[in-house]
């Protein structure tokens, strides 16, 4: 079951991480966090593809970074959604409700039905 | 500097990288600990738990990377837009000193702009045809004997140029032309002169010019007699009022009737060597013997003007021709920039021009010192503040590009009112100056010297405030000691090697002035002052024979001799200033024959027995002409022949001939006159000249000497126009001015040379008054103490005129080292002066350090003027 939830969250990384950083700006490990804390550790990001996805939104306009200071005294690289990525966020959020509607749907639908 | 400025994101990229990932495993692991896990495992777990880390960070990297290299373009882009703001924005707060940098730039590449608008017309770009690389002038030049010292062209016979253009194969195109003066009959009776020029049809497609209007010329014309014309643009113009109707009209040249066929436009023109504008076009017969022909020619792609040269040479050789023949010459073919006569000119003056710029850009250099000496603790601060030394150097670069564009457009300011002055000041010689203008070439090669000024001047500048680092300067005060004293070496650099430049050029010009005077003081040997040159163009057609031509110069003199204002008349092959010459080798008694057939010169004037007194020429020895008759075979010779053929001896009674055929006769001298510069102040003086009786001359002139105060002129005009009013109007020089004129040239490029030496002196001596004003300043302190202490004012002054007067002195004797060598280039253009001439030295140098010592005088008086109380107070 991991694997598949893995997958999964593959192409909805990019939208969990839009949606994390609208609240406030934090860290790649925050946001990491934040998911799994969200999803009460069902959802396990794969580290591996976070900071990838988070360079890549980064070269595409919608997140910033900049260095600061955590709580702990630590130099981390913070993450901040920028106006773009607000769109983008709204527009994907759109897009995946539409999606898992669908997906519902299908799951719900009885063989006998049609 | 650039490339490490690209590269300087590269290593914080990866750093970064792997910084972040650590952040993430030592939080993770934070995490692990909390839920219990010893600190080793806890980190054990955190990095699996990020899985393929490499991976991650490699790509991480990547990404950033690329994304890095986008934007650093744009930053790049960013940091030049601001660096240009904050440059502009440093200059203006600085307005004295930028108008003084900005105006020195200006006037040293003005100076190359307007000096390069005319090489680049003159010499680089003398023809406006299709290939113009190919294109050269083909004459003929004697093999040996040119003993003129001038270039001898000799025009081929059209027999010759038939011969080529049939069997030479080296030319895509060869096109003989001829210009020569047409009177013009105008319907009110009156002729003008009109500049007429003979081509063949094929000249049309040789310049690549269609007419405006009508059609050019064809074979077909040529064969139906050729009596058609084409007009210029501009004659058609001004003549005909742009008219179209004027084709299919005739007109009337030297009593010919010509139908005006056809409209060229300027395209359509001669080399500008031979003729600066022609009016009216008419077709070339080379089938008819007769004058010799100019030729311009273009090449086929590849074939070197030496080889075509030698094949015309061997066509000659193979043909019937040579075994008829006279005369010993052979092809050369020049390219049109070789053959203009001021390029030697040219050439010294853009070196002067060259040195100018040199002396403007020390004194910018020296400008930016100064203003890094003083900008050291904004620069000291930029550096704390983060701004790495790349980015500080590359502002102090931007400055000076700045301050080197606006020294470009500056330039091209100074560079056309000095070309338009230029042309305006030009000497009848040079009527091919008025050609000058600034185009595309001009703009690229004054922005390529504006760039390369500043970014040599601005290297300079941050090449020194690289040396000093923030932190020295923010301690040592406005300047560190060690640095104001390598900063004081680095000027005094730069203000010697302005002065040496500035003598050289000083050395230079007083050599061209002193050459200049003596030519002015020259004493011509006669009497220039009230003679007049009457020049009647004859027409070939109605005065074919020089028999007829002789006798009808001869009727003329007679009736201007009781023309109002005339006290005397005299008719001569060659009126002043203007050489004669026979060709062939001169014979004395007792030497000799030499072989037939030698090409060389032999300054001579065929003149009648009144021409010596006319002229003011003196009779040093024996008679004048006593045999009228035209069978005379009498001479005389000038001192200059008796010192060379017997010295010391006397020549009356004595023979010459000058040997071409072999069957020339023997003259008989009958007098020795004195030396005359009858060939215009620059010939060299007391050139052996022999004189005979004027008898079969093509082209006779007419001199005249005036009643003192009268102006005959007018009188000989209507006499003229009464004897044949065919004629075209005759041109009448009073030969006082002409002579003038024969140094025009020379001095005319004298001029030049003084206006760039003045400017680089000038440039230099703001030069020298700029480090010593910024020493007077810097030791202000020294000196308040050295006051303090019972220093005299004298001895102040002394002191600081002393080092103004060192560094000019060390400056000056490099110069004169310098010019020693730089001097050959005016080797040709000194009359009377030796390029080494002690004197022009010794004014060079004198005029250097005068100009040293008034640069001096302010920086002097302020520090005589010291308040010794507030300058030790003032650190």
């Amino acid at each position: 079951m991991a694997d598949s939830s893995t997958d999964f969250l593959k192409g909805t990384l990019d939208l969990m991480v839009l949606k994390t950083l609208s609240w406030a700006p934090t860290h790649g490990y925050g946001i990491a966090r934040w998911i799994e804390q969200c999803t009460d550790d069902v959802l396990q990001v794969e580290e591996g593809s976070l900071y990838p996805a988070l360079h890549k939104l980064e070269e595409r306009g919608l997140i910033v970074a900049e260095w600061g200071v955590t709580e702990h005294n630590r130099r981390a690289k913070f993450y901040r959604l920028t106006t773009a990525g607000k769109k983008q966020l709204a527009a994907s959020r759109d897009y995946w409700a539409r999606f898992a509607g669908a997906v519902f749907k299908v799951l719900e639908t009885a063989p006998g039905t049609r | 500097m650039w490339r490490r400025y690209l590269h300087f994101w590269g290593p914080r990229a990866e750093a970064d990288v792997d910084d972040e990932l650590a952040f993430h495993i030592e939080m993770r692991a934070r995490d692990y600990m909390a839920r219990g896990l010893s600190a080793a495992d806890a980190r054990r777990a955190a990095t699996r738990r990020l899985g393929d880390l490499d991976a991650a960070r490699a790509e991480c990297i990547a990404i950033t990377a690329r994304r890095e290299r986008r934007m650093t373009r744009a930053q790049l882009i960013d940091a030049f837009v601001h660096d240009v703001r904050y440059a502009v924005r440093t200059l203006g707060r600085q307005k004295g000193w930028t108008v003084v940098a900005i105006a020195t730039l200006a006037l040293g590449i003005g100076a190359n702009t307007a000096v390069f608008s005319v090489v680049n017309a003159l010499v680089l770009n003398p023809l406006p045809y299709p290939n113009a690389d190919r294109v050269a002038m083909v004459y003929l030049e004697p093999t040996e004997g040119n003993s003129t010292g001038m270039r001898v062209f000799v025009a081929p016979q059209p027999r010759v140029v038939r011969l080529w253009k049939e069997h030479a194969r080296s030319f895509e195109a060869l096109e003989p032309f001829r210009a020569s003066d047409r009177a013009m009959r105008t319907s009110d009776g009156t002729s003008s002169t009109v500049r007429a020029a003979f081509v063949l049809p094929s000249f049309a497609s040789f310049t690549g010019a269609r007419p405006m209007m009508g059609r050019a010329f064809t074979d077909v014309d040529l064969a139906e007699g050729g009596r058609v014309a084409l007009l210029s643009e501009p004659f058609w113009r001004s003549r005909f009022g742009a008219d179209s109707a004027v084709i299919g009209k005739a007109i009337t040249l030297d009593r010919e009737m010509y139908t005006v066929i056809g409209i060229m436009p300027p395209s359509y023109r001669l080399p500008r060597l031979s003729e600066t504008v022609s009016d009216v076009w008419l077709p070339l017969d080379v089938r008819e013997e007769g004058l010799g022909l100019s030729v311009i020619a273009r090449l086929r792609p590849n074939v070197t003007p030496a080889v075509a040269a030698s094949e015309l040479d061997s066509v000659y050789a193979r043909s019937a021709l040579a075994k008829d023949d006279h005369g010993d010459f052979k092809a050369k073919l020049s390219l049109p920039s070789q053959l203009v006569d001021f390029r030697d000119s040219l050439v010294m003056l853009s070196a002067a021009v060259a040195l100018v710029l040199l002396i403007a850009c020390g004194n910018v250099a020296h400008l930016l010192l100064a203003r890094t000496a003083a900008r050291q603790r904004e620069l000291a601060v930029r550096a704390v503040l983060g701004a790495s030394r790349t980015r500080i150097v590359r502002q102090l670069l931007t400055e000076s590009l700045l301050l080197g564009a606006a020294g470009c457009v500056g330039g091209l300011l100074v560079g056309w009112v000095g070309l338009n002055a230029l042309v305006a000041l030009r000497p009848d010689s040079l009527p091919e100056l008025a050609a000058a203008h600034i185009d595309g070439a001009t703009l690229a090669v004054t922005a390529g010297l504006a760039a390369l000024t500043s970014l040599a001047v601005g290297a300079l500048g941050a090449l020194h405030a690289l040396r000093h680092s923030a932190h020295d300067a923010l301690k040592a005060g406005t300047l560190g000691l060690s640095q104001s004293r390598r900063q004081r070496r680095l000027r005094s650099l730069l203000v010697v090697s302005e002065m040496a430049v500035s003598t050289v050029l000083l050395v230079g010009a007083t050599l061209l002035v002193r050459s200049i005077a003596h030519l002015q003081s020259i004493d011509p040997g006669f009497e220039p002052r009230g003679l007049y040159a009457i020049q009647v163009a004859l027409p070939v057609d109605s005065y074919a024979t020089r028999a007829a031509r002789r006798a009808f110069i001869g009727q003329l003199a007679e009736r201007i001799r009781s023309a109002p204002g005339v006290a005397a008349v005299t008719v001569a092959a060659g009126a002043p200033p203007s050489r004669n010459w026979m060709i062939g080798a001169l014979q004395v008694d007792g030497q000799p024959a030499p072989a037939t057939g030698a090409t060389a010169f032999v300054d001579y004037n065929g003149v009648d027995a009144n021409y010596f007194r006319v002229m003011g020429i003196p009779l040093l020895e024996g008679t004048t002409l006593t045999d009228t008759s035209a069978s005379s075979r009498q001479g005389l010779v000038n001192a200059g022949f008796v010192r060379k053929h017997w010295p010391g001896q006397p020549a009356v009674g004595r023979r010459f001939r000058v040997v071409y055929d072999g069957k020339e006769e023997w003259n008989t001298i009958v007098g020795v006159v004195g030396d005359a510069f009858t060939g215009g102040l620059t010939a060299e003086a007391g050139t052996p000249m022999v004189y005979v009786k004027s008898t079969d001359l093509f082209e006779p002139a007419v001199i005249i000497r005036a009643a003192a105060g009268a102006d005959p002129v007018p009188g000989i005009r209507s006499l003229i126009t009464q004897a044949d009013p065919a004629l075209a109007p005759p041109t009448i020089s009073n030969v006082e001015n002409a002579m003038q004129r024969s140094v025009a040239g020379p001095r005319f490029t004298m001029v030049l040379l003084v206006a760039f030496t003045v400017l680089a002196l000038v440039l230099a001596a703001i030069g020298l008054y700029g480090v010593m004003a910024f020493a007077v300043a810097q030791q202000t302190r020294e000196i308040g103490i050295r006051i303090a202490l019972g220093a005299t004012q004298t001895g102040i002054a002394r002191s600081v005129l002393l080092r103004g007067v060192v560094l000019a002195c060390v400056g000056a004797g490099l110069g004169l080292l310098g010019a020693r060598w730089g001097t050959k280039v005016l080797e040709h253009m000194l009359y009377g002066v030796g390029r080494f001439d002690a004197a022009s030295f010794a004014i060079g140098a004198l005029v250097l350090l005068g100009a040293a010592v008034l640069a001096c005088l302010v920086p002097m008086r302020r520090a005589v003027s010291v308040d010794p109380l507030i300058a030790i107070r003032a650190d």
